[in-house]
């Protein structure tokens, strides 16, 4: 019973990470899945959550300095919440813009679409490093999710375990818009077969938009929840990108919940490594992956996504 | 019939053209005194920084220090007659983007020395090339042993204290005050790997014991697998050997999860840079550094205004270690070839290995020296953490003590060391 006891933060901890890996992915399983882009500006997307996140939980006005002070008089538990809630809306809007600059790929290799998505990778880096410099940042947490809480003898992170219920919700909302609303229909059909719903006289150009920005907006939001514990950093979307592409090509493209259990699967992996033969702990997820395309090139779910239901 | 001896002028022409090609172009093989060749052309110095990657702050930081003491130097009317400039590039804290980026400066731009590198691979890597062709190298603020040590070179002049040096000021004031039992955060590079084996030789040389060495891999984005099992082994003391944004990482994570108490936590080297605007979630723990601006000695004002004069602009408002490191080596690479009177890589290094800068002239406590067998500067270090009283917000560290350089000497990198020999090293003379 020692060695279970032993192991239980460890797996604790590794479906903590999981859930995060998954939030990551998300947005990205959406665009690849809808859209049959791979976004490569996914990481340089989510980075971009963090900043914009940062800008409304501290904004400086230097114009406005009577508005700043007023803003900063709020608590920082209201500033997080609304930089949780208009930043990935922010981000998303800038979705939009990226997103006709990826009309003219549709239809064509599909190569092109990555390039751009690359080139916009790099361009949005190059951005934030202007804007905001390429120091570490921190953002400020409201004292209820800082710090750490003991359960009998094992000690947890309050904001991981924030972290971890707030990817759950993540999770769960994007599945019931998929699955439980028209518009979720309408984007799960554009998918399966898009000269049907043209057909059908939906506007196949504004769908497209609205998947993308909402893929857009799910990076941003895994940003603003993983910022606190990532760092801020201009280049800190290829922490993210890497495990996001790994990911979803694990859980099989497309699948929600193959994204969801191929996250956890990571975030075991990486975890229980990271505990027992740590300098492995970033190789594992490699490993794994090696292991499960060899056998199953399509991934773990890859026939079960929702969007061939 | 045409006479046989017709050709005897004609292979005498070809050896005579083939011997004075030869004579000609043999030096060009070695010599670069062509390159810059003559008095008055600008001296070319290549700074090969780390500015993006995981070192990036310290990458700009000590940038901007090289650039300062070059803009000093120039407003004296330059070196020897001769105006510096500048050449710069990227090494994006890669060795495998550093080695091609130091052969370009060489071979193409022409640089006259080269400088720069934080992350050890970049610095080895650079190194090698500096070698292969003569040229003079400062590596100013990359701090593995290594540098010294296995990978030293003729060439290659080391500024900043290493891994060693910093462990041994700070491992045995930790040892009295937070225990026997030790555990190593190791990062898996270089740099952390020597330092990691310096802290444990340092440890077990003092009675203390290694119960576990947990090796992270670089860039690794969390930490929290690590910090579970140090949890669970309850050591007295954390000593970590890992660097920059890694650093910084670990710290936040260490925080998050309120672990920043209840053990004694030993950061090798706190560069300034990486903890600067900050605050106190970002500092923890005992470090080693260096120099701080409070460190309340002659001329360290001066040296505050006149960074402040030149770096209006620049997030950091005060001069840290890593600045420090950069303008004093160009400083003294400058001092060095106005003594000699002359670029010549051999005559510079042989005036370099007999360096001895006094302590009022480097701000710090003691008299700085190079040792001539391994080419690293031995100077000051001193033991800080938080400061938990500032006098104004710049004020991050407080100074717990200082050893002379002869205390925290590192020997093993002595054995290991094996320099080139004078006639090993090609002639280079910008």
């Amino acid at each position: 019973m020692d060695w279970l006891l032993a192991l239980l933060p460890h797996l604790v901890n590794g479906i903590s990470l999981g859930l995060l890996f998954a939030l990551i992915a998300l947005g990205f399983m959406l665009i690849v899945g809808v859209m049959e882009t791979i976004n490569l500006a996914h990481g340089s997307l989510f980075a971009l959550g963090m900043y914009a996140a940062l800008f409304l939980l501290a904004p400086k006005l230097g114009w406005f300095p009577e508005l700043q002070a007023g803003y900063m008089s709020l608590p920082v538990g209201t500033r997080y919440a609304i930089a949780l809630f208009f930043a990935p809306i922010l981000v998303g809007v800038f979705g939009l813009l990226l997103e006709l600059c990826l009309r003219r790929t549709y239809g064509k290799d599909p190569l092109y679409g990555l390039l751009l998505t690359f080139g916009a990778a790099l361009v949005i880096e190059e951005l934030i490093r202007v804007t905001w410099g390429s120091n570490e940042q921190q953002m400020a947490l409201p004292p209820t999710i800082s710090g750490a809480f003991m359960m009998g003898d094992l000690m947890y992170s309050r904001y991981r375990v924030f972290a971890s219920g707030f990817a759950i919700l993540a999770i769960v909302a994007l599945w019931l818009f998929l699955e439980k609303t028209p518009y979720g229909a309408i984007i799960k059909a554009g998918a399966h077969d898009s000269e049907m719903v043209r057909a059908l006289g939906i506007h196949l150009g504004r769908l497209r938009s609205a998947v993308f920005a909402l893929g857009v907006a799910l990076a941003a939001i895994a940003g603003v929840v993983m910022a606190p514990i990532w760092g801020i950093r201009p280049h800190v979307g290829v922490d993210a990108v890497v495990p996001a592409f790994l990911i979803i090509v694990l859980g099989g493209v497309g699948s929600l919940w193959g994204a969801v259990i191929a996250g956890l699967l990571v975030g075991l992996v990486v975890g229980l490594t990271g505990a027992y033969a740590s300098e492995w702990s970033l190789m594992s997820m490699y490993l794994l992956f090696i292991a499960v395309v060899t056998f199953r090139s399509r991934g773990l779910f890859g026939k079960k996504s929702v969007l061939d239901t | 019939m045409t006479p046989p001896r017709a050709s005897l002028p004609r292979r005498r022409l070809i050896r005579g053209t083939a011997a004075l090609a030869a004579g000609f172009a043999g030096p060009w093989g070695i010599h670069h005194a062509w390159a810059q060749a003559r008095a008055k052309k600008p001296l070319l110095i290549g700074l090969a920084t780390d500015d993006t990657g995981q070192y990036a702050a310290s990458g700009q930081d000590e940038q901007r220090g090289m650039r300062m003491a070059i803009a000093e130097a120039n407003e004296r009317g330059g070196v020897l007659g001769r105006r510096l400039d500048v050449v710069h590039a990227d090494t994006a804290g890669d060795p495998a983007v550093a080695a091609p980026v130091a052969e370009r400066l060489i071979r193409q731009q022409e640089v006259a020395f080269l400088m720069g590198g934080v992350h050890s691979g970049v610095a080895s890597a650079m190194s090698k090339v500096a070698q292969a062709h003569g040229c003079i190298y400062f590596n100013t603020n990359s701090s593995s042993p290594t540098e010294a040590g296995k990978d030293c070179h003729r060439t290659k002049f080391v500024w900043d204290g290493n891994g060693t040096n910093f462990s041994t000021s700070v491992v045995k004031g930790a040892m009295t005050g937070f225990g026997r039992d030790w555990v190593l955060i190791t990062s898996d590079y270089t740099w952390g790997r020597n330092t990691a084996r310096g802290i444990r030789g340092i440890v077990e040389g003092n009675g203390g014991r290694i119960v576990e060495e947990l090796v992270v891999p670089q860039n690794t984005p969390d930490f929290s697998a690590v910090l579970n099992k140090v949890r669970a082994i309850k050591p007295g003391v954390i000593a970590t050997a890992v660097g920059g944004d890694d650093l910084t990482l670990l710290r936040r994570q260490v925080r998050e999860n309120s672990m920043d108490r209840g053990f004694g936590w030993i950061n090798n080297q706190q560069d300034w840079p990486d903890v600067y605007g900050l605050g106190r979630e970002a500092l923890f723990g005992i470090f080693g550094t260096t120099w701080y601006w409070g460190l309340g000695l002659a001329g360290v004002p001066e040296f505050v205004a006149r960074y402040q004069r030149t770096q209006g602009d620049y997030r950091i408002k005060v001069p840290g270690n890593v600045f420090y490191n950069g303008y004093m080596a160009t400083r003294e690479l400058l001092r060095a070839i106005e003594r000699t009177a002359s670029t010549n890589n051999l005559k510079l290094i042989k005036e370099l290995e007999t360096l001895r800068i006094p302590a009022l002239d480097r701000m710090q406590h003691h008299d700085a020296y190079m040792y001539p067998q391994t080419h690293q500067l031995q100077q000051t270090i001193y033991m800080a953490a938080y400061n938990d009283r500032p006098r104004r917000s710049d004020d991050l560290f407080r100074i717990l003590g200082r050893l002379q350089p002869q205390e925290v000497e590192d020997r093993a990198s002595t054995q290991q060391c094996s320099l080139e020999s004078y006639a090993a090293t090609p002639s280079y003379e910008p």
